[in-house]
């Protein structure tokens, strides 16, 4: 799977739990996670809908150096191809 | 500390299978039109008991939408929201259009209080299927905040920012009607200034569904028309409806200030617990409810109107809730008149105290009580001065308002329309 597909996935998944009315909006690489109303609770259901999507086990401590969409894009991609 | 306020309605909210608002309801319950038909949200043909009052999903989703509200993707919460919503509006105390933002800043002195017997229904089941399906992975981070049994009253207080306190009341079908009778407290004493009372309740899914079958206390007639029949001689059990309803109350002198257009009054409140049996009503613990809500308010039985009966239409019930109107009441010729809504709404749970309370208000400031659908041969175990199967206009000022619930609680209210509060 490369990253522009991934990206794609974590477009509708962040606009779904995002707590803003972000539209239909693209979501790029450097958009950093916490300016797309995404609180700490929304990411929590995030990851939960990132686990059900690509398959993959995350726990909420990994995100911690998380920060960009891109940063979560390299994590998503390192696991899906683990 | 001064004298008891009188306790006023100045807004009331229903999203039921009637309609969701107070218009659509109202022309449905003076007309007899019931919202029960056959059960949609899954398969119903491998259960003994196919009917149910189902909520407009369509509509549902329409109304958030209204609002620039996401689905919380709890049934029950986003029912009581736009319910909230509906009777914020109705108190003046929101903009008329779409904003979440109060009216009047005293945000800290509304409190939230709500009934429900189920909480956030949708949420538990889901959990709980994911989890067995697919061990702890299937199961969310939010698990907690979002099964939590406050989280239906929590997302009431933050959606409109209201800092009073805010809690859940559940006593099975009591639930909204204590949640009525501790707000009612609340104003009287001066503890808040407001109160947002709510009750909601959504039960139509399958596993929480499956679990009513099995207790075999649900109508299984075919036609769902005819299904639901409170005091009648050939009923066979109650029908599910969900739904919620909220309402407003503040003090007389404070909605009077502000120009408030008042609905009701709530003039007394009682309860007790059978302390029996954790299914079988008590006629001796709903008379003690009864008597107590009659002393709250000063009133003697003859003053009552009408009573806007539990009536669930279960044989144990509403031969039991008879005997306890008998002893309370006298024979019938002593009696008020006597309705039950459960065969227009569905039984909604711990939401039917406030989901009824309205429809009596609504009958308060007619001067009409909606029919007993499905009376064709009233029992003689219910020894009743009951409402035919036509609406009644008559003249009406005070409404005892019964709820009973699994677990033995009884919470009775007792209304005055809107004349008596002046």
């Amino acid at each position: 799977m490369d990253r522009n597909e991934i990206i794609e996935k974590l477009r509708t998944i962040v606009l779904r739990n995002s707590q803003s009315d972000l539209g239909q909006r693209a979501v790029s690489e450097q958009d950093r996670i916490d300016s797309l109303g995404i609180d700490s609770l929304a990411m929590l259901d995030l990851i939960y809908d990132l686990q059900q999507e690509f398959g993959i086990e995350m726990d909420p401590q990994d995100l911690i150096p998380v920060v960009t969409i891109g940063d979560l894009v390299t994590m998503i991609k390192s696991r899906v191809s683990a | 500390m001064g004298s008891p306020k009188r306790v006023v309605v100045t807004g009331m909210g229903l999203v039921t299978p009637l309609g969701l608002d107070l218009a659509s309801v109202q022309s449905k319950l003076f007309a007899g039109q019931t919202g029960i038909g056959p059960i949609s949200a899954f398969d119903r043909t491998q259960y003994r008991s196919q009917n149910g009052g189902e909520v407009s999903s369509e509509a549902l989703a329409a109304a958030l939408d209204s609002q620039k509200w996401r689905p919380t993707t709890d049934r029950a919460t986003d029912m009581l929201l736009v319910a909230a919503a509906q009777a914020l509006r109705q108190a003046s105390l929101l903009p008329p259009e779409t904003e979440t933002h109060l009216v009047d800043a005293s945000q800290d002195e509304i409190a939230v209080l709500v009934g429900s017997g189920l909480g956030a229904s949708q949420h538990v089941t889901e959990s709980w299927e994911t989890y067995y399906s697919q061990g702890k992975r299937g199961l969310r981070h939010t698990t907690i905040p979002r099964c939590m049994m406050n989280s239906v009253s929590s997302h009431v207080s933050i959606s409109f920012g209201l800092k009073g306190p805010n809690y859940v009341i559940s006593s099975a079908c009591a639930s909204s009607t204590i949640a009525l009778g501790q707000g009612f407290r609340m104003i009287r004493n001066a503890d808040v200034r407001r109160v947002l009372v709510g009750g909601t309740d959504a039960m139509f899914i399958e596993p929480l569904y499956a679990g009513w079958d099995k207790l075999g206390v649900m109508s299984r007639h075919s036609d769902p028309a005819q299904a639901c029949r409170p005091f009648d001689l050939n009923r066979d059990g109650f029908v599910l409806g969900e739904g919620s309803g909220a309402l407003v109350l503040e003090s007389l002198a404070d909605a009077s200030s502000r120009g408030a257009t008042i609905y009701a009054e709530l003039l007394g409140y009682g309860e007790s617990s059978d302390a029996s049996h954790i299914t079988r009503p008590s006629a001796v613990g709903q008379a003690a409810a009864m008597a107590a809500a009659l002393r709250s308010a000063s009133l003697q039985p003859k003053d009552i109107d009408f009573i806007n009966a539990h009536g669930t239409a279960t044989k144990a019930n509403d031969s039991c809730e008879s005997e306890a109107i008998c002893q309370i009441f006298g024979p019938p010729k002593k009696q008020p008149w006597v309705v039950a809504a459960k065969s227009l709404f569905g039984h909604s749970l711990g939401a039917s105290g406030v989901v009824e309370t309205i429809a009596a208000i609504i009958s308060l400031g007619h001067g009409r009580l909606h029919p007993n659908l499905n009376l064709e041969h009233p029992d003689p175990l219910c020894n009743l001065n009951l409402v035919g199967q036509e609406s009644l206009d008559i003249p009406l000022k005070t409404c005892m308002k019964n709820s009973f619930g699994f677990g033995g609680g009884n919470a009775v209210l007792i209304l005055g329309g809107p004349d008596t509060a002046v």
